[in-house]
């Protein structure tokens, strides 16, 4: 080297050995090859403004290259390879870097697809879960089936919707997701039911329910009536004097637990009159005192 | 394999500082037991510290911040390489 190192290092001559010293580290944050592993010509840079820097960062080695009794020349500092040039593709393997930097890279999948085409050699992660949503029907639902999902990439995907599946509830098929990188294991396929609502069943939990229209006769003389359950109607005991609002349990014609044992089914009475006017009916109205007298929203009295 | 006294005379470096970094973890020789034994990458990784605490100014705590980044960005390097390595292979397959 036979730059002025005064001039390598952006100082004057005449520049005080602190300022000397903060220039050199100000160059030298910029310049070191490690901090640079990307530029090829930092190296070269720095070689020159550590030299500068070994002969007048010294006060000492700096007087005497000031009075002409040594010269710019055959100053560079020996250095063995900078531990950038560990790094290298082809470098030898060793410990220190690791992938931490691009973990939250792999949920991408052209990333995924890239690495896991590498036929990994490098890389090894489990695959990526996949995520579907299924509509499923409310019977379905309760009483077990099993569904056909088609995949993006055409495949197709048997779903085993078991008895008593909620809605919004999410079935893990291991092994169904995303292929795994470099033998990794295969992601799941996590696949999110959506129950569809039903004509006359709601799901409540485990119970379902089912409002049931009965005529005034079967409510003022009871009967037995054939009531709809998930699983095919069923007859039930519809008592004397029964109501709207009036609840009959069918026990164990829910849905079922995961203990395998059953909700209930609770039917909500309804009474229906008939639909169109009739006469007979508001003659005995008339004349019905009791009925007259009977105040059903004394509830709703202030 | 190199000893630690050749290590600390090509790092230039003092032995109680080189043992202070193995217990940090920034450095991890292959072997420590009975007598640590070093590798080149150990070497140029020690000059690197060297250079940031003496040269640069960094302290200690700073030392370690950079070891962390620079080991990820290394890993980086090496990923990006490696994609870079695929699309050339993919680029020439077609």
């Amino acid at each position: 080297m036979s730059e002025d190192p005064y001039a390598v290092l952006g100082v004057k001559s005449d520049a005080p050995q602190d300022e000397i010293r903060k220039a050199y580290r100000a160059l030298a944050k910029k310049l070191h090859p490690d901090l640079n592993p990307g530029d090829r010509q930092a190296e070269e840079k720095f070689k020159q403004v550590s030299a500068a820097y070994d002969l007048v960062g010294d006060a000492d080695k700096r007087g005497r290259y000031d009075r002409g009794e040594i010269d710019a020349s055959g100053n560079e500092r020996p250095r063995e390879r900078y531990y950038r040039d560990f790094q290298e593709p082809g470098a030898e393997t060793h410990s220190y870097s690791n992938n931490e930097g691009y973990a939250d890279f792999m949920d991408e999948d052209v990333l995924r697809e890239m690495f896991s085409r590498r036929g990994g050699a490098r890389f090894r992660a489990r695959g990526q879960d996949t995520l579907y949503r299924l509509p499923v029907d409310f019977l379905e639902a309760v009483n077990g089936a099993t569904k056909r999902i088609t995949m993006p990439d055409g495949g197709t995907l048997d779903v085993v919707i078991p008895a008593g599946t909620k809605d919004k509830q999410v079935l893990r098929l291991r092994g169904k997701g995303g292929p795994g990188l470099g033998g990794g294991p295969a992601g799941d396929a996590l696949v999110e039911v959506e129950v569809q609502p039903h004509r006359f069943f709601t799901r409540d939990g485990d119970d379902i329910r089912v409002e049931l229209p009965i005529s005034l006769p079967e409510a003022v003389l009871g009967a037995k009536l054939d009531v709809p359950t998930p699983t095919g109607s069923v007859r039930m005991t519809v008592p004397k004097g029964a109501n709207t609002g009036t609840v009959l349990r069918l026990k164990g014609k829910g849905a079922r637990r995961s203990d395998k044992s059953h909700g209930d089914e609770y039917v909500t009475l309804k009474v229906v009159l008939p639909e169109r006017p009739d006469p007979e009916l508001e003659e005995f109205a008339q004349r019905w005192q009791a009925g007259k007298d009977q105040n059903p929203r004394q509830h709703l009295e202030a | 394999m190199i000893s630690i006294h050749e290590f600390v005379i090509r790092a230039r470096v003092e032995q109680h500082a080189v043992e202070t970094w193995i217990a940090a973890g920034w450095l991890v020789p292959p072997q420590t037991d009975p007598e640590p034994l070093f590798s080149d990458v150990d070497l140029a990784r020690a000059q690197l510290i060297r250079d940031l605490r003496e040269d640069l100014g960094v302290n200690d705590e700073g030392v370690a911040v950079i070891l962390h980044l620079l080991d990820q960005m290394h890993g980086l390097r090496g990923s990006m390489q490696g994609l870079l390595a695929e699309i050339r292979g993919t680029r020439t397959n077609r």
